[in-house]
């Protein structure tokens, strides 16, 4: 598994802003982050300010002479920082009428895509299709419904017949057939820097 | 949580169906950030769903051809040697092309991207006296350059839009800075331009619905290229 061990050297290194582990480290939380923050944000532009504050604290506390010592407590302490991030804003939410601003533009551009880039999108967009061409007709209804569509995911399994178990293990393996091909594109990433 | 548990639990699975209870999915996230085989698993999983959304949009016509059987008229009468060679012809001719002017480009650009170096930066002054002459920075036609900013904040004012107005007066580009941004010194990179003249950046308070209130400050910048370059 392509992946660099958050050790003394990984956070020495993040510590002293050097720009591959930098690089590495955002690619690896930003995705998490992501994730996490649109569990419990409205907007994408909600998500992306609040990822970049995140990255913003936790590049400011790594720096300091007290910060963070104990390298294998790096992804906790990315967490806590963004629940502190989270907490702010459910505060300050509260406090202004919200607004359902979609367009806000984010202040830091993400990084160029590369050649490599869209060449590896594309084949992972064939996996994709590989594994969608594999499965059953209704598991790609299922799919398709629930992601795509959004629809309510209790009203689609009652209606193809399946239960909510079927439906993790659905994933499940959608996933693991796919995960060849994530891996692959982490170890190409890697070579490319 | 731990791994043990996450994987028994399908905890993965249930946190990108959103099956986890809010206390739930704050444990797995706890231990998801610090373990990097969930982590993996997790960012495998949303990224196989995301490019699902994309694959499962596209028109069913897309895929459906592929499955045909070959009648001699479909797909396959690619091959007759009649398309087949003039098609090779062009697709070498194409790959040529890419491998020896565009991907070598690209990956200059990329690497130029990666790589240190100094870039010319301007001193703005706020609202220059008319008739006073406005900085003057040494650029090179298309090249980036920085510009330190300091916006002096006001409470009313949820964010600030900037933008770069070109000698035209028109705008060259604008981004939003959020109230906290402007509590430092901003340094924007600002992508490089071709008209050498006296450009202008102005910012506009903004309310929370983001629009324009009032304007804060004009920074005018005389944009000069340097020998070689066009004026």
């Amino acid at each position: 598994m392509q992946f660099h061990a958050f050790d003394k050297d990984y956070l020495e290194k993040l510590k002293s802003g050097e720009f591959r582990t930098q690089e590495h480290f955002v690619s690896y939380f930003s995705e998490l982050i992501r994730l996490k923050l649109s569990k419990r944000m409205h907007s994408t532009a909600e998500v992306e300010d609040a990822r970049q504050e995140t990255f913003a604290r936790v590049f400011t506390a790594l720096r300091k002479e007290d910060g963070i010592r104990e390298p294998e407590r790096l992804g906790a302490f990315v967490n806590s920082v963004c629940n502190n991030v989270l907490m702010e804003h459910y505060r300050s939410s509260s406090q202004e009428t919200t607004s359902d601003d979609e367009d806000g533009e984010a202040n830091i551009p993400d990084p160029a895509v590369s050649v490599i880039d869209v060449i590896v999108e594309r084949e992972m967009q064939r996996k994709v299709r590989h594994v969608l061409d594999g499965m059953e007709e209704k598991d790609r209804r299922i799919i398709k419904e629930i992601f795509l569509d959004e629809r309510d995911k209790d009203v689609v399994c009652r209606e193809l017949g399946v239960d909510r178990e079927y439906l993790r293990v659905l994933l499940h393996r959608a996933k693991k057939s796919f995960k060849s091909e994530y891996l692959k594109k982490m170890a190409k990433q890697t070579m490319k820097r | 949580m731990n791994h043990d548990e996450a994987t028994r639990l399908m905890a993965s699975e249930k946190y990108l169906l959103d099956e986890l209870s809010p206390e739930e999915s704050e444990a797995f996230e706890e231990h998801l950030f610090a373990c990097h085989q969930c982590s993996m698993d997790v960012r495998a999983g949303s990224l196989f769903l995301e490019h699902c959304k994309v694959e499962l949009a596209a028109p069913a016509a897309d895929a459906a051809p592929d499955r045909k059987e070959d009648t001699g008229s479909g797909w396959f009468s690619w091959l007759k040697p009649a398309f087949a060679i003039p098609a090779f012809a062009l697709l070498l001719l194409l790959v040529g092309y890419q491998n020896l002017i565009i991907y070598p480009a690209l990956r200059t650009a990329v690497a130029q991207n990666r790589a240190p170096r100094i870039l010319p930066a301007a001193t703005l002054v706020r609202g220059v006296t008319r008739g006073a002459p406005a900085p003057a920075v040494i650029v090179r036609p298309g090249e980036p350059f920085l510009l330190p900013l300091e916006i002096p904040t006001e409470s009313t004012f949820s964010a600030y839009a900037i933008e770069l107005r070109g000698p035209s007066g028109a705008v060259v580009w604008s981004l939003k800075a959020s109230s906290e941004d402007v509590k430092n010194t901003l340094t924007l990179q600002s992508p490089g331009v071709q008209e050498a003249g006296q450009y202008n950046i102005v910012v506009t308070g903004l309310d929370s619905q983001g629009n324009k209130l009032t304007e804060v400050g004009q920074y005018p910048i005389k944009l000069q290229f340097a020998e070689g370059g066009k004026s």
